[in-house]
This record gives structure tokens, sequence and C-alpha cells, in this order.
């Protein structure tokens, strides 16, 4: 009997030993054990600004808003599918539209789950305004970048954690995704303060946005652009919306949003706190990776066989630059010699053709292949790592909505600030309101250019195929937007393969 | 040169001993086994040249001093040995007959069997066979040995192990690789048994079809290796040394330029033909002095033989010392190995000492308490990869002494990389079992085990900023690298094994088995140190901002499992058996925590019908057996069934901060991996992946078994494969992971036994084993949410797949449905294209299409070469693979010789037109070969089937020769030497240095195979 009790105690011990096969998360971050304290929420928040940080997003702002139109173009022997934007030969298998689809997306999906976990957690209410304020105006700020470029396009306001949730049905029609966008704006708007922080968004922006927006509406709607001539809204009504915004942005927040007055400290990039940068996106050359630091630079300096360039302006100054560029942005010939004046300050000082040595001395044989824009210019770059940042919402852009919106009559200061900044003449007095609003956008394409805002002036004001040449052979409707890309297509049984973006 | 003198002297000190043994006539009887007296019995004295041979009454005498061994030998009966006594007799002797090897006891999971009463396809490795063989892992040596099983040794870089199949490959994501079982305890995939000594095994034996594997449930579709250690043999005390020593030289010579006139012509022609400047003119670029033919042919430059800087004559030691000595009440094994392993790189070592401890004791008389332990440790020192082709015309050192670099980016000098490079790995691998085993009541038994595994491994890595471009720019390259392992396993099982009556015998087992296993890593890098002296020492001096640390998270997984199997053996004729494992796994997804492993199996022994026995004098053996069943792959990596969230650093308030949120960076895709993808989406379904297996088998034996048959076919089908699914884009995550896919093998296989030549002097004996098996993809999922992509002309839906080749700027192999795995898919060439002949197409780049071009085949008739024009140009499965055995013995002299062949595979060669050898032949107009093109620097090649080659072999595998001294000391037992000669010759029309190459079929170049001179020497005390 003896060994029996050995036995059995061994035995019985080693069968209690089995025990739950539930597998528990470690050492990574879940939907279980995140979103608990206002530091991950926090944490969570800055998650969803970080997806503008990645290459596919970031890149994407002058592929989409600049290369398609009549301001920029690529050197010819840049590899992939850029020459396609700027061919306005976009298929629903071009991957860089693919990729700034998806990123939308993205961002919207770390959005929602912010909106989500933190709006219904137990926060206090200051915390929770803030937090989710700031995630509703990134999703607004991605779908807006989705419709614009696409059109009609999957909705999803829930985050997405599941197989099932994986295929959102597509919106009814463009309506239902500015709806979104309003209203996300319009609660941002409530829940937010005025609070100017690098990198991150506040009440101004909110509104800003918002003015965008309607701003969006109510000229897409006048000119008939593709998707919105059914829109049922009052065009004045909406300009009038656009304004109010705009006039917020504009007037109510003296000594913290302004005009620089010097245009050159605009472009500074160790003076992302300027007052014209009302949302500027957070990166630094300390980074270890790309997204945590940029390459901006490197698309558009020419190359210099890894020797530094140094940049001359017009008061005898020189700007160090990586000496490794890649001169992908080019900028058209005709666009810096017709949009400009030559003493306009934004081509003087801006946009150069000839590089220069530590000393000064220009360097011949030039490698330059085409003008290139000196907006984004780190002179301490590390190696390929820079500071340099998109601008992703200045106080000019919303100066120039809210003159286009209001009128000569609120414009005119506004459209001669920026004009006096840039060393150029007053405006013409005395346009039409038509005629203003004409001058204004115009003036735009020059204050703005290289910001990734032209493609969408362009198809607001259903203008693309008169003004970028190698669109001429569209019609209108058809450059209003890029084609869904086919992944989407092909996997999302809600979107139509034959849908026609509007 | 020593080994001539250690012979000298193991010969001098032993042949006295026999001389001056006494002389003494002994005399005696002996009989039958039915007890009359028996004639013919051979008696001799081992070690000496006294033999006798009984007469008719069994009488029997011979010279022999007491103290010494006498034995008795007769066919088809066991050899007994007696000592003469002290008063120079010995006693009456009873010969039994031997047992068949038919009664030979087989381990199948949780239990052994008669190898006459197997019902499923087992193939059993007799371990003497390579006992004798060098290599570090002993599954490695298992290539040819057994059919079904197939075994690649493809790197022989020291400590390398080996890649191993059964039945073939059935699985894209998961492993496909066997699992090992050393004394019931599961130790992950096979190809790096290191651990345990090749002389403490009792045997292997291979699990192939379901009846045998599926006992091992999720882990079993791969099939399983069994490793069955030894136990010392009760009353007997042995001390075993072995000693071998391996020299390894290269089997081809290297294909590097020896002419450097040679080489610099080629340079400028291939520059000329690229429409550039000629290099070696007498001019500097970059830095870099290329002197011009005249000044090569004036003998101004130096012709410097890197191979001899580089590489060495690999000589590897290997030393066992064993103990083996066991009571009635216990039994102890105690073995420790050195093997020091060396590669042919200069510093490339792999040293490693093996501890196995085995000790058994009765505690009671029916409670038995045993035990197993391993202590291994290795250390790796890497140091491969030297330049050893570097441009002949570079001196080694320059005027001031130091080592000479082309230019201030040179950073491959080997002597450099030699001396600068660091790169060691030391692991500890401690393996503890202890297990009981009880007879509760007769019939019944209990056996409960647990086993405990650590294993941990730190590397230390210093890149001095003289050894590349990325540890210059970053002052130093520091790297600890840590890595830890633990396993734990519980198990219990019984057996009940009774007969009830005559006629019906049934086994039954059931058992349960719990098993954790854990697994974590820290890895930290430091970067930017003030010098090198301290390597990585101090990482503590790196810059501070360059530093990283990263742990590989934590692994836990937990296997929870009831298995049992019940045998019932009808009349000793019909053979019936069931299996059933039921598994849990923490790495299944949340709804399918459990699957459920069935299988069945029949066996009939014909040879035991009455209306049989007419044969059963030629006929020992005739059995028939089928099996089918079910077993699963699990595949899955823990946590991959759940949601995961990603984390970045974004630079907030002037600093970095931590954020976090949905979507996990899964992998990197696109132009230099610029782009992510996204994954981190829960998937609750995920599951093993499945395969249904059939087997239909049948053994044979002939002439008192003397010649043995095993044949087998089977069907495999391995379903729910795990796969990746694209998700559309608007859901934020890239992809998935599902099951979805099917892969199917079928196979023949058979061995074939023959111990043609049996008597007591000679011995000769042959084996041979045919393995074929045809791998088919089946199914790849849904065609778009998988991303598969369409061939133009055929519809064939395939996936690309295997490693990116920077010669073509693809990869090479495709995974296409319908098709075999990994098969190659490119473009045809016929030939190169002559002077004045239409090549077929029009190149708009109007480069292709030249005289000395390869002339790529226009398959869709569009007189261009594009991508519609590809279409499948190998395969790098063999038809079939055999190997034959050979053993011959004479006394104590033996001989083996071992050959193995595989048939019927392609073979890519990876920068086939790059080898000087190839270059040499090059196409030109005066020389308007139809084998070679042209030379061009910057020629783009596309993947064709120009460099595809048969990749069959046949090789003279391995000859053994051995000689044994037998002593019959009380001392001294035996001594015995030995010799082989491993990779003797090759047979192929492959081009390359040796056509063992990966299952990819991917040619990677490399260094010629070895051929391996080994001389051994053991001694048994």
């Amino acid at each position: 009997m003896r060994h029996y009790a050995i036995y059995t105690a061994i035995a019985a011990i080693l069968a209690l030993s089995a025990c739950s096969l539930q597998e528990k998360s470690y050492g990574f971050y879940s939907g279980d054990n995140f979103y608990k304290t206002e530091e991950d929420a926090e944490s969570g928040l800055m998650y969803a600004y970080n997806a503008l940080n990645y290459l596919e997003y970031l890149r994407g702002i002058w592929y989409v808003g600049d290369i398609p139109t009549d301001d920029m173009y690529p050197k010819s022997d840049e590899p992939g599918d850029i020459h396609m934007l700027e061919n306005w030969t976009v298929t629903p298998n071009t991957e860089l539209t693919h990729y700034y689809y998806k990123y939308c997306y993205i961002g919207i999906n770390r959005a929602n789950m912010v909106i989500d976990r933190v709006g219904n957690g137990n926060f206090a209410e200051d915390v929770r305004n803030r937090i989710v304020g700031e995630a509703l105006f990134l999703r607004a700020w991605n779908y807006f970048n989705l419709v614009r470029s696409f059109g009609v396009c999957p909705v999803s306001l829930k985050p997405i954690s599941s197989l099932e949730q994986t295929t959102s049905p597509l919106a009814k029609d463009i309506k239902e995704i500015y709806d979104i966008i309003i209203k996300d704006c319009s609660d941002a708007i409530d829940m937010l303060e005025v609070n100017k922080s690098f990198g991150r968004v506040d009440k101004a922006a909110a509104q800003g946005l918002l003015a965008k927006v309607y701003l969006t509406l109510a000229s897409s709607k006048e000119y008939g652009a593709a998707g919105y001539r059914s829109l049922d809204i009052d065009v004045a009504a909406t300009y009038a919306l656009a304004a109010e915004q705009a006039s917020h942005v504009v007037g109510d927040y003296e000594g913290i949003y302004g005009f620089d007055t010097d245009l050159r400290h605009i472009y500074d990039v160790n003076a992302p706190d300027g007052p014209e940068h009302i949302f500027i996106m957070s990166t630094d050359r300390s980074g270890t990776h790309e997204g945590m630091y940029t390459k901006i630079p490197l698309q558009f300096l020419p190359n210099n066989s890894s020797v530094p360039i140094f940049i001359k302006y017009g008061d005898g100054s020189l700007q160090k630059g990586n000496g490794n560029g890649w001169g992908v942005f080019l900028i058209n010939d005709d666009f810096v010699e017709s949009a400009f004046l030559t003493t306009d300050k934004r081509r003087t000082e801006l946009i150069h053709r000839t590089i220069y040595d530590q000393n000064g001395i220009e360097i011949t044989p030039s490698p330059v292949r085409g003008y290139f824009t000196s907006k984004y210019v780190d002179p301490d770059f590390i190696g390929e790592r820079t500071s340099a940042r998109p601008y992703l919402m200045r106080f000019s852009d919303i100066a120039l909505v809210l003159a286009e919106a209001a009128g000569p009559e609120t414009g005119y200061p506004l459209v001669n600030a920026i004009r006096s900044r840039a060393g150029i003449g007053e405006l013409t007095p005395g346009l039409s309101l038509a005629d203003f609003r004409k001058a204004v956008i115009d003036e735009r394409k020059r204050e703005l250019a290289f910001e990734g805002n032209r493609l969408f002036d362009l198809r607001r004001t259903a203008s693309v195929t008169r003004t970028v040449q190698e669109a001429s052979s569209l019609t209108e409707d058809e450059a209003a937007f890029f084609p869904i890309p086919q992944r989407e297509v092909d996997l999302n049984p809600n979107v139509p393969s034959s849908q026609n973006n509007f | 040169m020593n080994k001539k003198i250690l012979i000298t002297l193991l010969l001098a000190a032993v042949f006295p001993l026999v001389a001056a043994a006494q002389n003494n006539t002994v005399s005696g009887t002996v009989f039958d086994v039915d007890g009359t007296p028996m004639a013919g019995v051979s008696i001799v004295v081992p070690g000496t040249q006294k033999g006798a041979v009984s007469d008719e009454n069994g009488k029997w005498s011979i010279d022999a001093s007491p103290g010494e061994k006498v034995q008795f030998w007769f066919i088809g009966y066991e050899t007994i040995e007696q000592t003469v006594g002290p008063d120079g007799t010995v006693p009456d002797v009873t010969m039994a007959v031997s047992a068949d090897v038919l009664d030979d006891v087989v381990v199948v999971g949780y239990g052994a069997v008669k190898k006459s009463d197997l019902t499923g396809s087992v193939a059993t490795v007799k371990v003497d066979a390579i006992s004798d063989l060098s290599a570090t892992s002993v599954d490695g040596l298992l290539q040819g040995r057994a059919a079904g099983l197939q075994v690649i040794n493809s790197s022989q870089d020291p400590g390398a192990g080996a890649t191993i199949r059964i039945r073939g490959n059935s699985s894209i994501n998961g492993s496909n690789t066997p699992l090992v079982v050393v004394n019931g305890f599961p130790m992950g995939d096979a190809g790096a048994l290191t651990q345990i000594n090749t002389s403490d095994i009792e045997s292997i034996e291979i699990l192939k079809d379901a009846s045998a594997s599926a006992i091992y449930g999720s882990r079993g579709a791969n099939g399983v290796i069994l490793v069955t250690t030894k136990n010392a043999d009760e009353g007997k005390t042995t001390v075993t040394v072995k000693h071998q020593t391996v020299v390894s030289t290269l089997s081809a010579p290297l294909d590097i330029w020896y002419d450097p006139m040679l080489m610099a012509q080629v340079s400028n022609e291939e520059m000329v033909n690229a429409g550039l400047n000629p290099l070696y003119i007498g001019q500097t670029i970059g830095g870099i002095y290329y002197p011009s033919l005249l000044e090569i042919q004036n003998g101004e430059w130096s012709n410097t033989d890197w191979t001899k800087l580089c590489l060495r004559t690999p000589v590897t030691n290997n030393t066992t010392v064993s103990l083996n000595s066991a009571t009635a009440k216990s039994s102890l094994n105690l073995t420790a190995n050195y093997f020091g392993d060396r590669g042919i790189y200069k510093k490339d070592n792999y040293d490693r000492l093996n501890i196995n401890l085995g000790f058994t004791y009765k505690i009671l008389p029916k409670l038995t308490f045993s035990t197993f332990n391993v202590f291994s440790l290795t250390n790796r020192q890497v140091c491969n990869g030297l330049e050893y082709g570097r441009n002949p015309l570079w001196p080694v050192y320059a005027e001031d002494g130091s080592y000479w670099k082309a230019g201030p980016t040179d950073f491959s000098h080997p002597l450099v990389a030699l001396e600068d490079k660091k790169d060691k790995t030391k692991g500890r691998d401690f393996l503890v079992s202890a297990a009981f085993d009880w007879e509760i009541i007769k019939g019944l038994k209990a056996h409960t085990q647990v086993d405990y595994r650590y294993k941990n491994t730190i590397q230390d890595i210093y890149l001095s900023r003289t050894t590349s471009q990325d540890a210059f720019d970053n002052g130093g390259i520091a790297k600890i690298n840590t890595t830890r392992y633990q396993d734990v396993l519980t198990e219990t099982y019984l057996t009940f094994d009774r007969k009830f009556g005559e006629d019906h015998h049934l086994t039954l087992m059931a058992g349960h088995s719990f098993n954790y296993e854990q697994n974590r890593g820290l890895y930290t890098t430091a970067r930017g140190f003030v010098n090198d002296v301290l390597g990585n020492e101090d990482m503590n001096a790196s810059d501070p901002e360059l530093r990283q640390i990263y742990n590989d998270g934590y692994y836990v997984s937990k296997l929870l499992s009831f298995y049992g199997r019940a045998n019932y053996s009808l009349k000793d004729r019909y053979l019936f058996t069931l299996t059933m494992r039921a598994d849990g796994s923490t790495k299944f997804g949340k709804n399918n925590k459990w699957g459920f492993f069935p299988s069945g199996a029949v066996s009939w022994k014909m040879h035991k019908e009455p209306w049989m026995q007419g044969a059963s004098k030629w006929l020992s053996e005739l059995k028939l057996r089928a099996s089918y069943g079910i077993s699963g792959n699990q595949g899955i990596n823990s946590y991959q069934t759940l949601d995961r969230y990603g984390s970045e650093k974004f630079y907030h308030n002037g600093a970095w901060t931590t954020v976090i949120g949905p979507g996990y960076e899964a992998g990197r895709t696109g132009a230099n991996d610029r782009y992510f993808v996204w994954g981190g989406i829960m998937n609750p379904d995920l599951r093993w992946e499945t395969t249904a297996q059939a087997d239909l088998g049948i053994d044979a034996a002939f002439f008192n078994s003397r010649l043995r048959l095993t044949a087998d076919f089977y069907y495999k089908n391995t379903y729910n494969l795990l796969r990746e699914k694209y998700l559309p884009l608007s859901s934020s995550y890239d992809k998935i992971w599902v099951n979805d896919g099917t892969v199917e093998n079928k196979g023949f296989e058979f061995t074939i036994d023959g111990d043609i030549i049996s008597t007591r002097d000679w011995t000769f004996s042959a084996g041979l084993v045919f393995s074929l098996n045809r791998n088919k993809v089946k199914h790849l999922g849904d065609a778009i949410s998988s991303g598969l992509s369409t061939d133009e002309r055929t519809g064939m839906l395939y996936e690309v797949t295997g490693p990116a080749i920077s010669m073509f700027n693809q990869n090479a192999s495709i995974l296409a449905e319908g098709q075999p795995m990994n098969i190659f898919y490119g473009y045809r060439v016929d030939g190169i294209i002559q002077e004045g002949q239409n090549p077929g197409f029009i190149d708009p780049t109007a480069l292709l299409d030249r005289p000395g071009e390869l002339k790529y085949v226009d398959l869709d008739g569009d007189f261009a070469i594009t991508s519609k024009d590809r279409c499948i140009i190998g395969d790098p499965n063999p038809d079939f693979t055999a190997s034959l055995n050979l053993r011959a013995s004479w006394r104590q002299l033996s001989l083996s010789i071992f050959l193995y062949g595989v048939f019927g595979n392609d073979v890519l060669y990876n920068g086939y037109t790059y080898s000087p050898r190839v270059k040499a032949k090059r196409w030109t107009p005066d020389n308007p070969t139809n084998d070679f093109p042209s030379l061009n620097s910057i020629r783009q090649y596309q993947l064709s089937d120009y460099f595809i080659q048969d990749g069959s072999f046949l090789r003279i595998q391995n000859i053994s020769l051995s000689y044994e001294f037998l002593i019959g000391k009380k001392w001294l037992e035996s001594i015995r030497l030995y010799g082989n000669i491993d990779n003797l010759y090759t047979f192929t029309r492959f081009d390359g240095y040796d056509p063992e190459v990966g299952l990819d079929g991917i040619y990677w170049g490399g260094y010629p195979k070895f051929r391996k001179f080994t001389a051994g020497i053991e001694i048994l005390f």
C-alpha cells in the first residue's frame, strides 16, 4: 500500500498542475489593458496624431496635393507610380493613392478608438473633453482628406477590432461624409479650448478646419464640381458659415494666432510654434527612425554628391541644407515664371535654381535639375535626419478662407497683408465678389504653394482640366476624384466595382 | 602522421598480451535447446586464432587459460560466452535459438510493441550504422537511413543542423519539421538534436503514418522521431573511451580568379560591352588604382592568394568517455562528450561539451525510479563570409605594414574582418527528466514523468569601425543578446495489458500530459564608442543616444492533453489499433481551444493463417497494414490570435513619448521595406493545421527473416493551412491570419534488407531504401483576399515565395495551385543569340536582342519579351531518393559502403553568370558559343531556365572500415580502430560545387562540400 500512496500523490500533483488555457497577453498592449488612465488616453490620442507621420501619408501631402497640379512635377527618373499622379493616369492599382487612402483610415481607426474608449470611459470631464475633442478633429481631418481625394467612400465611426467589422458600409453620398465631418468639427469646437501646442490642435484648429469644410462645400456647389451639384445647400449661407468659423480664428485669438510678419520665419524649422502655425506636424531630427524624423528636405533639395549645399537669400545670408537630396519634387518653370511677380519674395526667397558652397560661391556645374523650394530646409540636419515638417494648417490659409468666404469688404485687408509680407503691391481694389474670390484663390496658389493645398482648390472650383495641362484630355468630372483603390473594391462587398465616387 | 604512431603503439601494446597467455586445454559438451548434444558449434577464444568445432556428441576441446573467454557460435542461435574458471574448466553449455528480428521491441509513443505487432508505419534506424560518423546533431546522420525520411545537410558551418522532413512538405507558413521526442520528452523541431551523444542512443524510431504519429496530436502532423537512450546491462560495468578526428578537405577547386590577367581582360570586356569605360587601363577611380593589362603582364602587380589567408583545413575532434554499470537494483549510464567542430574559415569554430547521465533504481520490487539528465554547453564563434575571392591584384599589406585598402570605403579586407569582428554565442542547455514506473497489479502499469528543460544563450557581437561603413559611421556597433527558454512537461499514463484466453490480447493505454513552454529574450545594441578597445565589454561607454534595448516579449504557451490507445489482437493474426488525443492549447484561438486527433489501424498477419503454413519454410512474415488518422500542426505563435496594439515614439512637449493604440506592425513591404504592414486584429477562430493521412503497407520476411521487405503507400492531405488574408483598406488593417489552403503529399516507399552471407567468419548484408513523394499545392485560399497572382497565359493562380534573389531582382519560387511547392517560375531561354540570327523578339531598348545575349523565348508570340512569356521552369522537389547500404565483415574486420542519391530535382544556380569559371567561357564574336552569354557588367538578368540545372546526384556518401581487437582481459575488453571517408565522390551533372541544396532548390554558391576523412579509436574497458 505504501507505494500506492506515494504514486497516487505524485500523479495527483502532476494532474492538478494543468490549468486554464486562456491566453494572457504579455509584453504588449491590447484592448484589455489600455485606455485605463489619463496617461493611456493621452498616449492613445497621440498615436492617432502619429498616423500623419508615416511616410505613406506624409508624402501623400504632395503626391496628392501638388504633383497632379500646375505647381510641381516629379523628376523624370523617379521610380514608381508618382508619374501616374503627374500625368493624371491614376488607376485603382496606383500604389501611392492606395497608401494615402489606407492611412486616412488608419488615422480614423486610431481616432475612433480614442473617441470610443475615452468618450465612454471614466475620466474627468475636462480631460475627456480635451482628448475626445482632439480625436474628433483628427477623424474629421482624415475624412476631409478622403472625401476630397476619393469622394464617396466607406464610413465607420466605431473602432474596428474584429473580423466582422472590417467591411465598413459605403456612405450613401458625399453629404453623409460631410455631415460627419461637420458634426465632428462642431463637437470638437465645443469640447476644446484655445491652447496652442506644437504638434497638436485646439479650438482654433477645429474652427479653421470647419471653415475650410464649409468653403469647400460652398465653392464646390457654386462651381458645379462633381459630387456636389446635387447637394441641397444654399451657397451663400454656406459661405457665411465658413466666414463665421474663419472669423473666429482670424479675429478672436490675437497674440496667439496671427500673421507672421517675417515670411522666412514661417518656414524656419526651429520655429514651429510661430503665430502662423495652427496645426503643424510633430517630428524631430533626434528621432531614431523615419517617422520620428523626416527626410522631407531630401525630396526637394538637389543632389550635390553628399556635400552639404547652401541656399543664398536676398540679404546675402546662407542657409545650409542636405547635400544628398533626391530632388524628386521640382517646380514647374512656367508656374514660377508666370504666377509670381519677379519681386514677389515668395519667389525670390522661397524658390531657387542655384546652390552655393559654404563660402557663398555658386556650385558649377550645377547638379540642380529644376526650380526647388526652400520651404522645407533643416540646416541642423543629422545625416538624413531632419526636423522639417509639413504645414498642416497655417493662419494665412484660414485668413484667405475668410477673405474668400466673406468677400471683398472683410477680405481686402487680409489679402493685402499677405501680399505686403511678400513685398508686392496691393490687390487691384474694387473687384466684384466673383472676381475677388478668383483673386483670393489665385493668391492661395502663391501663398500656399507646395503645401498640399493646390489640387483641392482646383477641384472645388472645377478648374483642374483647364489649369493642369496633363489633365486637359479629361472631363472635369473625371478629374474630380481618384478611383477607390482596388483592394477596397475587391475585399469590401459594400464597395461596388463600378463605383464612380459621386 | 599522428595516426600512424598511434596505431603502431596500440599494436605494440596489444600483441604481447595475447602472446603471453598460458596454454591449457579446456573441453566440454554443448547441448541444443531440447537437451540433445549439438554438433557443428564453433568454439573460439576471442582475440586469438584458436578455434574448434563440436563433434556429433557435442564434445569439443580448445587451448585456453583460466580467465580467458570462450565463445560458442551457431547460425540462428544466440552466441554464448563463458569464462574459463580458475580450475581450467568451463561448464556445459546449452545453446538458445536467437530471437528473431521480428521479436525486437519497437518504441512507439507512450509505449513499445513487438515489431511483428506494429500496425502503423514505423521505421527503426540501426544506431550502430551511424555511430562512427561525425555530425553536430544526431538527426543529421539519418540521411538515407529510413524510407520516407528526407535529410538535407546543406550547411557546412560548424555546429550547423540539418533540414529534416518526413513524407514531404505540408505547410506553407507553419513548421514542416518533425517533432523529436527523447525518452518521452518532446524536444521540438528535428534537425538540431545536439544535446544527446550518439553513443548513448539505444534506438531511433521514425513514426510516419497517422496511426503512429496521431498520438502526438497537434504536434504529430509532420511525423515524429523518437530517440531512446541506453540502459546498462545488468551485472556489468564497462568504460568506453572513443575518440575520432575528422580532417575535411574541399571536394572541388574554388571558383575564383586565379589568373589576374584573365580577370582584368574579362572585367574590361564586360565594361566595354556595357558601354562603359574599362577599368584596367592604368587609372585611379574612387581612390582605387586599376593597373593596365600591360602592367599586369609585366608582373608589376601582386597575385595574392586570398584563400590562404582566409581558409584552413578544418580538423574536428570528437571524444566520448562513458561509464555503464548495472546491478539487479540499479543502473547507471554516464557519458561525457567533447565535440570541437572547425569551419573552413579561420576562427569559425563550434565547441560543445555534453554530459548525459542516466540512472535507474528499483525502489520497491514493483516501483522503479529512473532519471535522465543532459548538460550541454556550447560555444560558437562565428567568423564566416571572409572575402577569399578578393581581387588578386590587391596586396595584403600597404607599404607601412598596415592592411592595404582599396579605398576609404573598402571594408572587405579579410584579415580585418578576421581580427576586428567579434561574434560569439554561448549556449547552456540543461534537461532533467525523472520518471516512476509502477506495476500496480499484474498487467496494469503506471508511468509518471516530469521533465524540465532550461536553455540559455548569450551572444556577444562587436563590429569595429574598420569592418563596415555602418560600423564606421556609428563609431562601432556592440550587441549583447540573451535568450532563455524553459519547458516543463508532466505526464502520467496507465497501461493495461492482458491476454484473454489463447486468442485475445488487449492492451489499453490512457494518459494525460501538461506542457508549459516559456521563451524570452533581451537584445541590446550600443553604438558610438570612443575607440574599439573594449569591444562590447562596456556597453555604457557608448553614445547614450545611440543605444537600443529591445525585449522580445515573453512567450508562454501551455498544452494540456489527454490521450489513449487500444491495441487488440485476435488470434495473433488480426491486429487493431485505435488512438485518440485531445490537445488544448493557449496558442489556439478562443473559439477553438481543443483539437481532437483520432486514428485507427488494422493489420493482418497473413503468414499465421493456417492455409499459409505450407509456406512457412521460406516465408517468415507476411503482414498487411492499413491506417487512417488525423494529426495537427500547431503552426500558430503565441498571442497570434489576440488583438495587439502597436506603439511608436512621438515628439511632444520637447521630448519623446511612447504612444500606443490599435494597429501593430506585422511586417514591411515595398522598395527598401519602406511601407508598414499592419496587423494586430484578433482572430479567435484561428486553429491548428490539420493533416489527414491514409497508409497502406506490407511487411514481408523470407528465409528465416534473412530477407526483409517493407513497403508503404500513403496519401496525406493537409488543410486549414495557416495563411494571411488581406483585409479591406478601410479596416485600417492589412492582414489577418486565417486557416485557408490545402496541400497534398502522396508517395511510395520501401526498404529491403538482406543478410546475404552469414557465417561465423563472414557476413555480408545489403539494405536498399527508396522514397518517392509527390507534393501538390491544391488550394491557396480565396484568390482575391489572399492576393494571388494569375499567370496571364494559363490562368494559374500563384503567389511569390522564397528568398529574394538580387541577381534577378525578384523571388525565385512560387506556390501555384495544382503544382508542387516552391516551383521556379520565369522565362525560357533557347541558347545564345548568334550573329545574323533572328532572336524571335524585338527589345524596345535594343539591349536584349543583340548577338551574345540570352535568347529568351517569346511564348505568347507577340515578338516582345513581357511578363506574359513566363512559365514554370523547374521543380526543386526530387522524383525520388534512394540509398544503398552494403556491409561486409570478416571476423573483427568490417567494411561498409553507403550510397545516397537524389533524383529528378531542379536546382536554381544563383549567380551562375557571375562565376569566374563561367565568365571565362563567355560568348564573343570569335567564340560563338551557344552556352554562355557575352559579358556585360550592367545586364539585368531575368529569372530563366538558363539558370536551372538538373540537381540529381548519386553520392558515395561514406566508406567505413573498422577492426576490433578482442583482448578479453579484465581491465581491457577490446580496442576498435576505424576510419571512414565521407563524401568520397558525387556523380552529378550539376555545374556548381554540390547539388545538395535546401528544399527550395536554390544554390547560393558558398564553398565546395567537404570530403571528410575520419580516424577513430574505441576502447572498451
